[in-house]
């Protein structure tokens, strides 16, 4: 596989040649070559990288990162808005209720305070409607009374006349009614 | 002809006459730069278009982008400290170009730049100067500190050397742990494609086994993806270790 006539390639041109045979790594003839040419290529990266790609990079991730922390900001601000609405609303809401428990409690005692004196009202009412009631119908049974001590009186004096043909003074009758009673 | 496994290795002038020449030696556009040249304009494309729009809520491609700027930062600032990400163009780059390169590296036919140990050697040199530089600099000498661990004289006399040492181990370890892992997954998928090509011209009921290494080339493609991207994370953050460092010596951050 080896040539012969590689392997009397000098040092000095192998660069020239199929250099096979050695270890092409160690091949010293090559060596100004690569190094110019790493030298020159590195250098141009490291520019590349140096004037334009790192500082645009970096531009780049410097404006997202100000971006999300302003929005990050800006999310706080709105929410401790919120939060502070969301207190006050609260507090109102408190408020409100607090003033609607205290109408509710003054309308109800109003109110109670109505119905006790209509119903007192009332109550006197009907006592006075009793007692007259009560009044009359004692009236009533007196005079009740009064008429049928009459009715038996006269029909006493009616009955003595029919049976005896006398006369029988009022008085008289009433008496015996009341005898007889 | 069987293909040999080192030959995907090869660098290979693509131009047969050198560019031009430095200190004496010619400079070749080869395959390799080729492909150096192809993964970066890919990174750049990748790392400037994706971000074209910049929008708001990111594409799936910027989303990937910015991912992966994020990534690094983050690996920079976990393990060298604020005032690392003053690194971050670097090992952004780095970060990028080994993984592009790795990942590349994966396309069939294609070159690994990775696999060449003159490339990791002369990342890592460059790292490793780096480092000292910037702990001379901020330090002065006091930068030395950082071979003197806290421990009694008569043990620094040991322990100094040791530091040392080990300091400048890192030049070989890192540039041959992503070499070494570049070059030997790569190998063995050529190994066992070559596997697949001999059972399959020897015909018969051996063709019929040249499934078991072709499912292996899949196990070991899906692996060998994970190393990419497990190299190219690997070397940045110990990029950024040695930098940390360098800034803050044995202190933590």
């Amino acid at each position: 596989m080896i040539d012969p006539g590689t392997m009397n390639a000098t040092t000095k041109q192998p660069a020239s040649h199929e250099g096979s045979g050695g270890f092409p790594p160690f091949d010293t003839s090559t060596f100004p070559s690569q190094i110019f040419w790493l030298v020159v290529t590195f250098a141009f990266l490291f520019v590349v990288v140096w004037r334009v790609a790192g500082p645009r990079i970096n531009g780049v991730i410097t404006t997202r990162r100000n971006k999300i922390n302003g929005d990050i900001a800006e999310a706080q601000k709105h929410r401790s808005d919120a939060e502070a609405a969301s207190a006050a609303y609260q507090t109102a809401l408190a408020g409100a209720r607090a003033r609607a428990n205290a109408h509710a409690e003054e309308t109800r005692k109003r109110i109670a305070g109505e119905i006790d004196k209509a119903k007192a009202d009332a109550d006197a009412r009907a006592h006075e409607a009793t007692a007259k009631a009560e009044a009359s119908i004692q009236a009533m049974r007196a005079e009740a009374r009064t008429s049928m001590t009459n009715a038996a009186r006269d029909a006493a004096i009616e009955i003595v006349a029919r049976l005896t043909g006398e006369t029988v003074s009022a008085e008289d009758a009433a008496a015996a009614v009341k005898a007889g009673n | 002809m069987a293909m040999h496994p080192m030959e995907q290795f090869e660098v290979r002038p693509l131009i047969e006459h050198p560019l031009f020449q430095i200190a004496g030696h010619n400079i070749y556009f080869t395959n390799q730069s080729l492909f150096m040249v192809i993964v970066v304009a890919a990174a750049s494309l990748f790392l400037t278009l994706a971000m074209g729009g910049g929008r708001m809520v990111p594409s799936r491609v910027q989303s990937m982008a910015e991912m992966s700027y994020e990534f690094v930062a983050n690996m920079i600032h976990s393990s060298a400290g604020d005032d690392g990400l003053k690194f971050f163009p670097f090992i952004f780059t780095t970060f990028i170009f080994v993984l592009f390169c790795n990942v590349f590296g994966m396309v069939p036919w294609s070159f690994t730049v990775t696999s060449q140990i003159a490339i990791t050697f002369a990342m890592t040199a460059f790292i490793i100067s780096m480092v000292i530089v910037v702990g001379f600099m901020k330090h002065g000498l006091g930068f030395l500190k950082l071979f003197v661990p806290h421990a009694p004289w008569y043990l620094l006399i040991l322990l100094v050397p040791i530091e040392v040492i080990s300091f400048f181990t890192r030049l070989v370890s890192l540039s041959v742990r992503l070499f070494a892992n570049m070059l030997a997954g790569h190998t063995m998928l050529a190994v066992f494609a070559g596997f697949v090509v001999m059972l399959g011209a020897a015909g018969g009921i051996l063709s019929i086994l040249s499934i078991g290494p072709m499912l292996m080339i899949v196990a070991i493609m899906m692996l060998e993806l994970l190393v990419a991207f497990l190299q190219a994370y690997v070397f940045a953050i110990l990029t950024c270790i040695y930098l940390n460092e360098a800034l803050h010596l044995h202190d933590q951050h």
